[in-house]
């Protein structure tokens, strides 16, 4: 009797307790204010709404896809939530800069996002400013907010890395070649323990070790890993690749191992594949940037200054040199070239870089602070204070890119991608 | 110049006549509902994967016509409920495949114009002239059988490439290679392919990079080398291409060896399974034999091309569920509790495996399944997905599932709108 009396003692404390964590957690929500970047400015990262989720749906050629968002609720029911990349928003992947396309469907990223800069334009559906807070049945809260416009997309290993964290893989239970390990997010810096997190591997789970790639079956080989039941880890330190797949026994929320990473090495030499790909991928499409300042000369001649987009290899920054000669386009906000048909140099004004300066202090999230100043015969349209340009070095190949990435003539619709695609739930 | 106006009026002649007889013999054709096609009779193409809509089995590929290939626009495609991905040998979901993989296409006129999930076409499309694109970049063709990589499509007919010539600059370069039958007989495929820093190279357990071959001396930092004929598998992209080449398309992986090919496969086969069991064996229904009181006797074919570890799973006297589904394979869910409440619950009365050679498509093993309550969408000819009782319970995410009360007609059937018009 005296412990049914505790019992509920101990209910009515704990009952209190989640009411006040409630009440600061909802605190701290309101202080977020929801954000809208200004054209021509980059917006500060603190500003960001910040969100995880699993890569579900991609249209890499106008840089927006979908995302399910975790929130409070039962993570299977949340329906992909629409997000476009801001021009200047970063994407990465194995701690490399990467695109869109070079993501797998599957893959759960770290997102920081603002409100849309111009909701008359915005690409995916436009949400009241508040949505972050509405909830959505079983989903919960969380798991649709208006801030889907992009800054920041980093898989788990770029966020921990960034970040200064590791994952501390504590124990692994495994059962037929599958099963759980229970690890922690460290902050290497930090002296606090982060909380556990359970999540499942399977046969199809990827390990690398130096040069090469394992399979759970040769950790089990080698004695690393039991063929069967508990062993504990002695919190080795790692980096994961984190995916989500449906779960069982009524769980509803667990988040799936698909790369371990053992070593600095193997994380290493996929940063290293990565960094190539993007590399080539933007020596064909042209180093994005906005216009700061057009000086206009006579018949067709102007002085423009652009600073170029961050987040690049610093090779790529490096071909951008004082005296090369060098062609610069208008874009979208989707980046996509326009009137591409004879390749993007078909349309651009060309001339000298007559100088390249790096802009003192540290450059906010999404700029290189690198600012060139071009100078060409025939300036055109596009090339306005606060507008999109690709910039291309002379040293770069001159390459023709596919038809779904430039524009073919002058639709509206191809200018300005409407949220149509998105399918409503 | 009498004789030579009358040559070659004879030859465009009989060019003609050649070209329209090899055109009957591929002619446009339609699969019926209930009956797998014959795979002999699918157009059959290669491109790019440009996008890909997984939750509806459809996407677009950059079909490789006879024009300019850049300048083709992504076609869209769906892939027929019963219609096969395979991705590194193994079976695999559209998911699973990286955009820019270049793909091989086996695939038919829709079934159903009206349903189409994607654009539906003039039945001779094929043949028309898409400018600088050329022609063959956007088939009427564009319901998919078949659609695998290249070491999947090597694998199928008993083909290998082998390197014959690399030439190198600052690590990257070109590679000639062939593609030739493993027995050495029949055609054999030239090409010259870009490679460069991104190329993986996979050997044994081990994933390298070009500078690792050139650091062992097996390639050179600079110039040609002779590769001797070395056998390997190649995975293919295509990335933009300098110099005035308007097609040339670019190795993104070299399997080095049978085991570096294995591995792969293995971790590709084990992601399907895991896929399957969670979504559940897609067949569609042969017969429906109805008794009193909602009791009925379903019997189906279960589609083909997974893994036997899968199919062997299905037993006779085995509880098991059955539940409607539609041409993309999406499951119905009601209320709160996922696909499973709106199954149709039982017990596996007969499982029968034919000896026959079956079409593609299909597993050739048909079950019957008695349930005390059978639902609507069990027809003759329509698709279900079926779960032997020992695969687990789980829930489908949202965009997987077609709600009954809250989902459109649209949900049911998607329109090609999200195609972009070019």
């Amino acid at each position: 009797m005296e412990s049914i009396l505790l019992k509920l003692n101990f209910a009515r404390w704990a009952a209190a307790l989640h009411l006040v964590l409630f009440i600061l957690v909802s605190n701290a929500r309101s202080e977020e204010e929801p954000f809208r970047p200004e054209s021509g400015k980059f917006p500060p990262l603190e500003k960001a709404h910040s969100y995880r989720g699993e890569l579900v749906f991609v249209d890499h050629a106008n840089r927006r896809g979908s995302i399910r968002i975790q929130g409070e609720g039962m993570y299977f029911r949340n329906k992909p939530h629409p997000f476009a990349m801001l021009p200047y928003g970063i994407i990465r992947y194995h701690n490399a800069p990467a695109q869109l396309r070079d993501i797998p469907l599957g893959t759960v990223l770290h997102v920081r996002a603002f409100l849309p800069p111009d909701p008359k334009l915005s690409a995916v559906p436009v949400l009241p400013i508040n949505n972050r807070n509405k909830t959505a049945g079983y989903s919960g809260k969380g798991i649709a907010p208006a801030e889907n416009h992009v800054i920041l997309l980093e898989d788990e290993a770029s966020h921990c890395l960034r970040e200064g964290k590791v994952w501390e893989l504590k124990e692994v239970n495994i059962k037929d070649g599958a099963g759980k390990i229970i690890a922690r997010r460290e902050s290497k810096n930090s002296g606090t323990k982060a909380e556990e997190e359970t999540l499942t591997f399977d046969a199809a789970t990827r390990i690398w070790r130096g040069l090469e790639k394992l399979q759970v079956a040769d950790l089990v080989h080698e004695g690393t890993w039991p063929e069967s039941g508990k062993k504990s880890l002695k919190d080795q330190a790692v980096l994961l690749g984190i995916t989500w797949r449906p779960t069982p026994d009524g769980v509803f929320t667990r988040f799936h191992v698909s790369d371990v990473w053992l070593d600095d090495v193997s994380i290493q030499r996929a940063a290293r594949n990565q960094t190539e790909t993007h590399k080539a991928f933007i020596r064909s499409r042209w180093m994005p940037g906005w216009v700061d300042a057009v000086e206009y000369g006579k018949f067709g001649t102007a002085t423009v200054t652009a600073t170029l987009f961050g987040g690049m290899d610093d090779s790529l920054y490096a071909d951008f040199k004082k005296d090369v000669s060098a062609m610069m386009n208008p874009v979208e906000n989707t980046l996509k070239h326009t009137h591409g048909a004879y390749g993007p140099r078909h349309m651009a004004s060309r001339g000298p870089i007559l100088e390249v300066k790096k802009l003192e202090g540290k450059a906010p999230l999404g700029s290189s602070g690198i600012q060139v100043t071009f100078k060409t015969d025939l300036i055109l349209e596009g090339i306005r204070p606060g507008r999109v340009v690709r910039i291309c070095p002379g040293s770069w190949p001159q390459v023709q890119i596919p038809r779904e990435e430039y524009l073919g003539g002058n639709k509206p619709e191809e200018r300005f991608p409407t949220p149509d695609i998105f399918p409503k739930y | 110049m009498p004789t030579n106006l009358f040559y070659r009026g004879y030859t465009i002649f009989f060019g003609l006549i050649i070209a329209s007889i090899s055109f009957a013999k591929d002619s446009p054709f339609r699969p019926e509902t209930g009956t797998f096609p014959p795979l002999a009779k699918a157009h059959s193409y290669q491109g790019e994967l440009t996008f890909v809509d997984h939750a509806n089995r459809r996407g677009s590929i950059r079909i490789d016509g006879d024009g300019r290939f850049r300048f083709a626009a992504p076609s869209p495609f769906a892939l027929l409920p019963y219609g096969l991905v395979r991705y590194h040998g193994s079976p695999a979901d559209l998911r699973d495949i990286p955009l820019g993989t270049v793909m091989h296409v086996k695939a038919f006129l829709p079934p159903n114009p009206k349903i189409s999930a994607v654009p539906v076409l003039p039945t001779d499309n094929r043949l028309k002239k898409y400018g600088n694109a050329g022609t063959g970049v956007a088939p009427a063709e564009n319901h998919i059988y078949l659609l695998e990589d290249e070491p999947s499509h090597c694998k199928h007919l008993g083909l290998v490439w082998k390197l014959q010539e690399v030439d190198l600059k600052e690590n990257a370069g070109m590679i000639i290679a062939r593609r030739e039958s493993k027995t050495g007989k029949g055609q054999v495929h030239l090409e010259t392919f870009s490679v460069n820093t991104t190329t993986r190279f996979w050997r044994g357990r081990e994933r390298l990079g070009i500078t690792d071959l050139i650091n062992e001396k097996i390639w050179p930092r600079n110039g040609k080398k002779d590769l001797n004929d070395q056998t390997v598998f190649i995975g293919i992209t295509w990335k933009p291409t300098p110099g005035g080449v308007f097609k040339r398309f670019h190795l993104s992986e070299v399997w080095l060896d049978e085991l570096a090919m294995e591995r792969a496969a293995q971790i590709q086969n084990e992601t399907h399974k895991a896929f399957i069991r969670s979504r559940w064996m897609p067949g569609w229904v042969d017969k429906v034999e109805y008794g009193k009181f909602g009791q009925a006797k379903v019997i189906v074919t279960l589609f083909g091309g997974m893994d036997d570890s899968l199919y062997a799973d299905f037993k006779k006297g085995q509880k098991a569920m059955l539940a409607s589904s539609e041409n993309t394979l999406k499951h119905w869910a009601g209320g709160t509790a996922g696909t499973a409440q709106m199954a149709s619950k039982g017990i596996l009365l007969e499982v029968l495996k034919t000896n026959k050679r079956v079409p593609q498509g299909s597993s050739g093993i048909q079950v019957s399944l008695e349930t005390d309550l059978v639902t609507e969408g069990f027809r003759p000819g329509k698709v279900i997905r079926i779960r032997p009782e020992n695969w687990p319970l789980l829930e489908v995410p949202r965009e997987e599932y077609i709600h009954h009360n809250t989902d459109g007609i649209e949900k049911r059937f998607p329109t090609p709108d999200i195609f972009p018009k070019n």
